[in-house]
């Protein structure tokens, strides 16, 4: 039996805000909705659903790519502009999260604000340096890796957009997870992006998620790769090095042991496919 | 809260409760091609066109359809006629026990609409969120195939 008593559909993030700070502890943000429909919070009472009052546009400006935090995963899997975003980066990444009926109702917004530790979008929108625009009460606008230190605000705020910055010629991007089944939770994801300058690896980003932590980077893995070749003992060293560095611990879904394993092997795919579209010999 | 829904081009106003599934309303109006399997979003047995578009209904709030437009898979058919995803199905067996079948259909339609020649992985991942415990998922996609082919006007040779 469902504890909700009150869905608000506001019109303008200004009232949406309102109706949440008036819900306080118990009201809850919805985007997509699928996420609060499947866990049902029984502390929750009020739902303030936010998809009319979000931009749903995906568009190139010079900055980057704009994503309206109430644009369905599947929009921007299906927009032609997002495909052209850094080699179709998130069309390979999204075609593999949950499934299409999922991805027909899950926002951008959401799949931000839920934080989950297995999220395939974080991981990505981590390694692409995503820029969140959020309102609470005044309108913020911060790196998403910095907002996500904070898990406990990501859905007590409103996320209006994301930006995924103009990359630099030359910046190359892979994706990697591994998952038993279809559209199952994955044990481990990982991301890599970087940029080549004569040869040398340079704005170096790795990103392992389900660890079975949220998506975070990993300092010492990208210091290794900065300013190295991307070549192959580069990327057998990165590849060992990722294996004890990855903050792995054990859950239903592998052992820390097995996760160590996979850190080592997503990250060497993401590198040897990297260097592949580089032209690099490996 | 009172909510107005289009459901296989009938409009009307639905009393539901705030935190009511779109799922539980559509069976509570008699639309039990819409089926309740998991309630988790994994298998697909409730899907349905909202907006065009296939979702779960068990995890869709009824509350958040207001204004929307709702096709299960009994407003998939003109009257007696059915729809070429639904003669495909009954045409290739891709039918057991048939809970999963509504859902599967839907599935489809939304495919098909947006990809009207898929390849084979393209199917199996249009199809992905919906499971099946009977079958061994071949003659589904046989009748996916069976489906775009009807639908395109029986081109199968202009395949490349």
């Amino acid at each position: 039996m469902s504890t909700i008593e009150t869905y608000h559909r506001p019109s303008t993030v200004d009232e949406a805000w309102a109706r949440l700070t008036e819900g306080g502890k118990h009201a809850r943000l919805v985007g997509g909705g699928v996420d609060v429909a499947l866990f049902d919070p029984p502390e929750i009472t009020t739902l303030v659903d936010v998809a009319g009052a979000l931009s749903t546009t995906i568009e190139r400006t010079e900055n980057g790519l704009n994503i309206g935090a109430g644009a369905t995963l599947t929009a921007v899997l299906e927009s032609p502009i997002a495909a052209e975003y850094l080699g179709g980066i998130l069309v390979d990444v999204l075609r593999r999260v949950a499934s299409p009926l999922l991805r027909n109702a899950a926002t951008v917004g959401g799949s931000l604000a839920s934080t989950h530790p297995w999220s395939d979008v974080i991981t990505l929108f981590l390694a692409l340096d995503a820029h969140v625009t959020r309102y609470g009460g005044a309108y913020e606008s911060a790196p998403l890796a910095e907002l996500i230190k904070d898990r406990g605000t990501m859905n007590r705020r409103i996320i209006t957009g994301v930006l995924l910055p103009s990359p630099a010629p030359q910046t190359v991007v892979s994706f990697e997870k591994f998952v038993r089944t279809g559209f199952d939770v994955g044990m481990l994801n990982c991301a890599c992006r970087l940029t080549l300058e004569d040869g040398a690896c340079t704005d170096v980003r790795v990103v392992f998620g389900g660890t079975p932590d949220v998506g975070g980077r990993r300092d010492a893995v990208e210091s290794r790769l900065t300013g190295a070749r991307l070549d192959a003992a580069t990327i057998d060293a990165v590849a060992d090095l990722a294996a004890t560095d990855v903050p792995a611990r054990d859950d239903v879904r592998a052992s820390a042991a097995y996760r160590r394993v996979l850190a080592s092997a997503g990250v060497r795919r993401c590198l040897r496919r990297m260097a592949q579209e580089a032209g690099e010999a490996t | 809260m009172t909510i107005t829904l289009t459901i296989n081009g009938h409009t009307g106003t639905y009393e539901i409760d705030p935190g009511e599934k779109l799922l539980d309303l559509l069976r509570r109006e008699g639309h039990m091609g819409v089926k309740k399997g998991c309630g988790s979003g994994d298998c697909g047995a409730c899907a349905v066109l909202l907006d065009g578009r296939a979702v779960n209904s068990c995890l869709i709030f009824a509350a958040k359809v207001d204004g929307c437009e709702i096709v299960t898979a009994e407003g998939l058919s003109d009257g007696e006629t059915l729809h070429p995803v639904q003669e495909a199905f009954l045409d290739e067996g891709a039918v057991q026990c048939g809970y999963c079948t509504p859902g599967m259909m839907i599935s489809t339609v939304d495919l098909l609409t947006r990809n009207p020649d898929p390849t084979e992985e393209e199917i199996r991942e249009g199809l992905s969120g919906n499971l099946c415990r009977c079958t061994g998922y071949v003659k589904q996609i046989r009748a996916v195939q069976r489906a775009a082919e009807a639908m395109r006007g029986g081109d199968r040779n202009d395949r490349a």
